[in-house]
């Protein structure tokens, strides 16, 4: 069984937006500057009187337990190999429940194909060349993409040498964005709330191998 | 037809790899064609400039390619110039319009080849155009990109450790960054080097800029700078480091040339951290701290050379000064320092130069102490305009550059198109200076043609092909044939006017064969674009690395020797391309031959790139010239900011390249326009919240311009990125967004290269 997921290691982006561009190059994603399957989150402010910003690129979580499919009527929206999250543009009513349901605001309308669009972790070449079109680009490396059942895959090798984070874990949904805790203490302080739990690769994969085992039923070839 | 016919003969699916033109950088790339139409713009790993990534902008560039807006035909002025009335016409039609206009000029300046001047934007192909402009039709008044952008820092550094060099940012323990910006103008393969080392992970980086750029957002310490001031914090850097001696002395004595001298200067002309507080608003402790963490992680730190414009008057003593700090912790020619490379050779072709005896010597030559060859854009546009050239400049060749928005003070730049008599400009898309021209010559996008071979020089050299992807479309074509057609069209013609005015010739000529002393003496203007581009880059290549290599080249689009046994995927983000024992750190003679590892032969004597083969702390030849010999701080030249005033910087981003981008869909919706920074403290002052329309006005023009009140800029200071606010209406997308920087920038230039100083106009602000 195959089960895809994504780190980040958040701390390298320059907000440069190659991922943006590659993505909708690749999956042609409708034009428009809030048409995208994936984004850079900013926060900034400024703390003593000095200025900061945090970077937080992102995308579809892909999520084990995954809202949007739960409540599309018309399983439009459904999983497939690998436990990836897609929409099919046929069966799509425009009900707008998914984008509701969906924690990380990941889905939008594409006009062109007359549905809800989203991240598809370039499934369509993932075969082809083991990465997708966002990390594939990026100058600096943020994403590292692979299979989580895999011992051997760049993800697992990364997850079990860096702590991580997901965002919003608290909703339950199991998302496979790991965000990788930066080395460095000042920075991981100033871009992780207090209240995020960090985990350990030892620690998660039991629970993250149960639910997608519990979950492959449904994850179509 | 989106492709002409010799697409057909290719299969309906192929791949091509080539060199990416969104920027500078010339990043490998595969392109994936369908049907004809180039669908994707991938990474292409093989290259260890570029390695595995593109950018926002390489990625957008199948929308240089399919903008709408492109120029398509040939096109012949109808209307007043800048009014954007123009007639399709075909080629023939323009060259023969071209010869008709240039014949007369040159005739009437009695074959002064000098009475037109040209210009280039940086390119693979700006040579070729370079070739006939200066070798062939002999002009000598060009002017580059140069002195707008790193003149005085390439010099700067030139003159002081022989080269420009590349820092090391996959070894460097410890990198002051100012000014420089590597997350946001990417320069390859800095940014992907840098940004994957900050924070902990080996790299302790510095920056130092009024503004808190995403590069400041990675440091470890951002030092907030007052405009203008770089120098004397070097000054000071170095007043510690030399008072407290913390210097690399065995590096020094080995290495420098008249230190002495530049102690004695630093430490008599007492640059300390307090005097330095005053004039740049960074706190002597600061200072302090920065000059011995430096030094502590010396040789492996550098003072990262930058790229970018003139900000100042002192911009040549300040590069100076900073190329002399890394050089005194040793880390010139040292892993982990600024090192040279070294650069794979490719076989050149002469050109038969003819001699032109009336062809005078370009008009801004006493301007600055050194006008080099590629001229002072600033000073000779200034000139131009206040017809105070020694003899009438006529005409201008314009390729690839777009002056109207890229010379300080726009106005005058426009006066100077709308003097001349002839005005030819070479571009993909209408820019504004496009529309100035009596002629505009479409030129192919770069996925459309193939350029000259590229080497490129490094700590893993490697040579570039940028390969044709489709054939050009629409009636474009790449440079080289329309040097092909404008040199068939022009030599003859124009021979005849050098037969009737040049005595010289007129003398040699006598009981000579015509034909043979026209074709001998380089007079035939046609023979360097006779061969196909593809043919003369063979020819470059095969005769060093043979024809296999050949074959592999034109399959990767990359070729180093020993490529194909070293280059090995390690993973997905990762790539080995030289083994490390292979990688060129060290490159300078040194006195002992040795095994030792870079690190332990930081000390050593090495025989550098300068005339007396050492670092130069003292110019001799400048102080001839009445420049300061050594890096001076000259408080009379310093720009003070009165009350109620700012001063006014620029800069760039990674979502667009200088003003080329702006029209291009896909970018146009990362960055539709530019926004004015101010500090929110003074905006609040003023009244003025995000999103407001305010006027920005200096001595020589105003701008309208939306506000972005934000802690991330030091007060009394406004800055706006560089390349927005196109006039040319023939731009459907980037039509009036934003505001241009160069509307509002004055013209003044520094005294050494004659530069144009990007950073010394005070402006006023006010809420529209």
């Amino acid at each position: 069984m195959m089960n895809y997921a994504m780190a980040l290691d958040y701390q390298n982006c320059i907000n440069c937006r190659a991922c943006e561009v590659a993505c909708k190059e690749e999956n042609g994603v409708q034009l428009g500057a809030d048409k995208q399957r994936i984004w850079v989150g900013i926060v900034e402010g400024s703390s003593n009187g000095k200025p900061f910003v945090n970077l937080y690129p992102s995308q579809c979580n892909h999520c084990i337990d995954a809202p949007c499919v739960s409540v599309c009527p018309t399983n439009a929206s459904h999983y497939i190999k690998g436990g990836i999250v897609k929409v099919e543009p046929d069966k799509c009513i425009l009900c707008k429940a998914c984008m509701e349901s969906c924690p990380y605001d990941a889905r939008f309308i594409d006009d062109t194909k007359v549905s809800v669009d989203k991240c598809t972790f370039c499934e369509h070449q993932i075969e082809e060349t083991g990465t997708t079109a966002c990390q594939a680009t990026c100058p600096t490396k943020v994403r590292t993409f692979g299979d989580l059942d895999d011992p051997g895959s760049d993800i697992v090798k990364l997850l079990k040498t860096r702590k991580f984070f997901f965002q919003k874990e608290e909703i339950g949904t199991l998302p496979k964005l790991f965000y990788l805790v930066p080395e460095d203490e000042t920075y991981a302080q100033q871009s992780i709330g207090p209240n995020t739990k960090i985990h350990t690769w030892e620690e998660i994969q039991p629970l993250y191998e149960r639910a997608a085992i519990t979950r492959s039923q449904s994850w179509k070839q | 037809a989106l492709s002409k016919s010799a697409n057909i003969d290719k299969p309906a699916k192929y791949s091509v790899p080539t060199l990416c033109e969104m920027c500078v950088n010339k990043c490998a790339l595969i392109a994936d064609v369908q049907d004809g139409i180039v669908k994707k713009l991938n990474p292409n790993p093989l290259f260890p400039k570029s390695r595995s990534m593109l950018c926002a902008r390489g990625a957008a560039g199948i929308h240089a390619l399919y903008d709408p807006d492109r120029l398509k035909t040939p096109l012949i002025r109808v209307g007043e110039r800048g009014d954007g009335k123009y007639k399709e016409a075909t080629w023939d039609e323009a060259f023969e319009y071209i010869k008709t206009k240039l014949v007369k000029i040159v005739d009437e300046e009695k074959d002064n080849r000098s009475c037109i001047g040209y210009c280039a934007g940086e390119g693979m192909a700006e040579h070729t155009f370079k070739s006939f402009m200066a070798n062939k039709f002999g002009s000598t008044n060009f002017l580059n990109h140069a002195t707008l952008c790193l003149q005085t820092t390439i010099a700067g550094y030139s003159t002081t450790i022989g080269g420009y060099g590349q820092a090391d940012l996959e070894n460097a323990k410890y990198i002051i960054m100012a000014g420089a910006n590597r997350a946001e103008a990417i320069v390859t393969p800095d940014t992907m080097d840098i940004f994957k080392r900050t924070r902990g992970r080996g790299a302790k980086l510095i920056t130092v800029d009024p503004r808190y750029t995403n590069t400041a957002m990675h440091a470890d310490l951002h030092v907030p700078i007052k405009p203008g001031t770089d120098l004397a914090f070097v000054l000071a850097l170095t007043y510690v480091v030399i008072s407290k001696e913390l210097y690399n002395k065995e590096y020094v004595k080995n290495n420098f040339n008249d230190f002495d001298k530049y102690q004695k200067h630093i430490l008599e002309s007492e640059y300390k951290p307090e005097w330095a507080e005053q004039i740049t608003g960074v706190p002597a402790g600061t200072i302090r701290t920065i000059a011995h963490d430096f030094m502590a992680a010396a040789p492996q730190a550098v003072y990262y050379q930058g790229r970018r414009s003139t900000w100042t008057k002192n911009d040549f003593q300040l590069r100076r000064a900073m190329a002399l700090f890394s050089a005194l912790g040793g880390g010139v020619d040292v892993k982990g320092g600024i090192v040279f490379g070294s650069k794979l050779p490719l076989a050149a072709h002469e050109i038969n130069t003819p001699l032109y005896f009336n062809a005078e010597p370009r008009i801004e030559g006493d301007a600055a102490a050194i006008i080099g060859s590629s001229g002072s854009w600033v000073e000779w546009r200034n000139m131009v305009e206040a017809d105070k050239a020694p003899y009438p400049i006529r005409g201008m060749f314009v390729y690839k550059q777009n002056p109207m928005l890229s010379v300080p003070d726009t106005a005058r730049t426009r006066k100077v198109f709308e003097k001349m008599d002839l005005v030819v400009v070479i571009d993909t898309m209408p820019s504004d200076t496009a529309l100035m021209a009596d002629v505009i010559l479409p030129e192919c996008s770069y996925l459309e043609r193939e350029d000259p071979i590229r080497s490129f020089a490094g700590i893993e050299p490697a040579i570039g092909l940028r390969q044709k992807v489709i054939e050009p479309m629409y009636d474009s074509k790449p440079v080289i044939e329309i040097m092909r057609g404008l040199s068939a069209k022009l030599s003859k013609p124009l021979w005849e006017i050098t037969k009737k005015h040049d005595e010289d010739v007129q003398d040699e000529l006598e009981g000579e064969d015509e034909l043979a002393y026209y074709q001998e003496n380089g007079f035939d203007l046609t023979e360097p674009y006779l061969h196909s581009q593809e043919e003369l880059n063979k020819h470059a290549f095969v005769e060093k690395y043979g024809e296999e290599a050949w074959k592999t080249i034109r399959k990767t689009g990359v070729y180093y020797p020993g490529m194909e046994a070293s280059f090995k995927k390690i993973n997905n983000n990762s790539y080995q391309y030289y083994p490390e024992d292979k990688k060129v750190y060290s490159v300078l003679p040194v006195e002992e031959k040795t095994d030792a590892s870079p690190a332990d032969i930081a000390p050593w004597k090495r025989t550098f790139n300068t005339p007396s083969k050492k670092i130069e702390c003292y110019l001799g030849n400048f102080a001839k010239k009445g420049i300061d010999p050594m890096p001076t701080w000259r408080q009379e030249q310093h720009v003070d900011v009165p009350a109620g005033k700012f001063k006014f910087i620029t800069g760039r981003h990674a979502l667009q390249t200088q003003n080329s981008t702006q029209n291009n869909v896909m970018l146009l919706e990362l960055m539709r326009e530019n926004f004015a920074w101010i500090n929110d403290a003074e905006a609040r002052k003023l009244g003025i919240e995000h999103g407001d329309t305010i006027e920005i006005e200096s001595s020589v023009g105003a701008v309208q311009i939306k506000a972005y009140p934000t802690p991330k800029i030091v007060p009394e200071t406004i800055f706006y990125v560089h390349g927005f606010g196109a006039k040319s209406d023939g731009l459907t997308f980037a039509y009036r967004n934003g505001a241009s920087d160069n509307e509002i920038i004055e013209a003044g230039s520094e005294p050494v290269y004659g530069s144009a100083i990007m950073h010394e106009t005070l402006v006023t602000v006010k809420k529209v």
